[in-house]
């Protein structure tokens, strides 16, 4: 593959190394179909895949190179629909109060009551896009426009676990305490990651996840 | 066994880590240097992937009811056994039944590692014993030692041979490695001069999530990317334009432009990295900066 001064590979321009074992490939909407077809491959060289916002990124084990069928494979067409999103999640949220302190900031923003914004958070049906930032974080599409929200300019030390969140156009859900810089609206009682449980974090990407007001 | 007769500043049970989670949000964590923690299993005779000790600036004080075959890596301590005998690094060392091993401060560097013959015997969490202290789960109740722990051994497979080894060459005193990118387009020359032609310094607030550096702002174009994965060594800026190295149990993915990333042959070097430290940084290939990922360590039976 020709190669730019920088070492970037130049035969597919929008494919970023990130340090010699780390390839970023742009995927757009199409991020869990590839994620799913290139698992289903089982390349040698390939230690793990990280799924995010409309990219994938492949860590290579050490010293391994991309082999010309990794390269076919990240851009040969896709097979149809993927098979991902039946399952359903309902999550409990005890909205506003002490766990939910940015809430009424939030609602003035967007313009609505209180109770207005909860039922429009609450109706909304969501998809995982993809986990991270902690173990078993759900980033999850579908929040209303009108509820989109910065993160806070200066993030909370401590975020107790189970707070519900906004940030950006995601919603999201932390599974452990720690810093966090996403406005916290209310909480829940769910186990969002379990590292002792047989399938660990609750949400897969591809999930759905609707929140139900208590 | 081995008691923990006065815990060290942060003493982690680590091996390999658990490569291969990231879907799910979990980073691969393990040793800050996996081969040096391998190389000290291979000096006392274990699998490279068995579990060791991570001992990081001030050290615990073990003891060994029943002695033990050990061996230490990694940064140099100022350390003293109860029998007077000398503590050597990178070399077996029998420890007679009772005997104490006391290790003090680092003399260089930030991190050593403790191999002990049969490996540490915790659950396997998520495929690996390494600790993950931001999810509380893995190594010893995933947590840091704490005076009065008790640590159980496995079984050891093999006989005991006396070994030394030798780590790769590597100048302390260099710039670290990096590859550009992904998002250096993103910084403005300013910004790209500051980082690259740069001295930084190791913050105090820096651990196995991240080295954080203070220096010269490394200025950029747009504060924040949609999320995308990340990977240790991955040099993320923030708007304040002060640098972030990931650690080995940062997030997987990030939302700030990364100016480079220091390739995997440096990653030790991270490791040893303390508070107050100088880093400067210099570009590599890829090409090059694979031909040096496989750098091994020299170990050899001695007599």
């Amino acid at each position: 593959m020709a190669k730019d001064s920088t070492g970037q590979p130049s035969a597919a321009p929008d494919w970023r190394w990130v340090g010699e074992r780390g390839l970023r490939v742009p995927t757009g909407a199409a991020t869990l179909a590839r994620f799913d077809a290139l698992l289903a491959c089982e390349f040698a060289e390939i230690e793990d895949i990280i799924p995010a916002d409309g990219s994938l990124l492949l860590i290579l084990r050490r010293g391994a190179a991309l082999s010309p069928g990794l390269c076919a494979a990240l851009q040969a067409p896709l097979p149809g629909a993927a098979a991902r999103g039946d399952t359903l999640h309902e999550i409990a949220v005890a909205y506003g109060g002490a766990a939910g302190p940015d809430l009424p900031a939030l609602a003035r923003q967007a313009r609505l009551a209180v109770d207005d914004y909860i039922d429009s958070h609450a109706a909304a049906i969501y998809t995982v896009a993809f986990l991270g930032f902690q173990p078993g974080f759900p980033y999850l599409r579908g929040l209303p426009s009108a509820l989109h929200a910065r993160r806070r300019a200066s993030p909370r030390v401590r975020v107790p676990a189970g707070s519900v969140a906004v940030g950006g156009v995601y919603a999201g859900i932390y599974p452990a305490p720690g810093p966090g810089g996403w406005q916290l609206i209310g909480h829940t009682d769910s186990v969002l990651f379990d590292a002792a449980r047989d399938a660990p974090a609750l949400l897969r990407p591809g999930d759905h996840v609707r929140f139900v007001p208590r | 066994m081995i008691e923990v007769l006065q815990a060290g500043l942060c003493d982690l049970v680590m091996d390999r880590g658990r490569p291969g989670q990231g879907a799910l949000g979990v980073p691969a964590g393990g040793a800050a240097d996996p081969e040096a923690l391998a190389a000290a299993n291979l000096l006392v005779g274990n699998d490279a992937g068995a579990a060791g000790l991570e001992i990081v600036q001030r050290g615990p004080i073990l003891r060994f009811p029943r002695g033990a075959v050990v061996a230490l890596t990694g940064a140099s301590f100022a350390a003293r056994r109860s029998s007077g005998a000398p503590v050597a690094w990178n070399e077996t060392l029998l420890l007679a039944a009772g005997e104490t091993l006391h290790l003090d401060h680092a003399r260089h560097g930030c991190r050593c590692w403790l191999a002990v013959r049969g490996g540490v015997a915790v659950a396997l969490v998520l495929g690996s014993r390494s600790t993950f202290l931001p999810g509380a789960f893995g190594g010893y109740a995933g947590r840091a030692l704490r005076t009065g722990d008790h640590l159980v051994l496995d079984v050891a497979a093999r006989e005991v041979r006396l070994r030394r080894g030798r780590p790769p060459l590597r100048d302390a005193t260099a710039p670290l490695r990096v590859v550009a990118g992904p998002q250096a387009g993103q910084f403005d020359d300013a910004g790209l001069a500051a980082f690259f032609g740069g001295a930084y310094r190791v913050e105090a607030a820096s651990d196995r999530r991240g080295v954080r550096l203070g220096g010269p702002a490394a200025s950029h174009v747009r504060g924040e990317l949609p999320s995308q994965g990340v990977l240790p060594g991955a040099i993320q800026v923030p708007p304040d334009g002060q640098p972030i190295i990931l650690g080995w149990d940062g997030p997987v993915t990030g939302g700030y432009p990364a100016i480079a990333t220091v390739i995997g042959a440096d990653w030790p070097r991270l490791a040893q990295l303390r508070p107050g430290d100088v880093v400067r940084f210099a570009t590599i290939g890829v090409e090059g900066a694979r031909e040096l990922a496989l750098e091994e360590w020299d170990i050899r039976e001695l007599g």
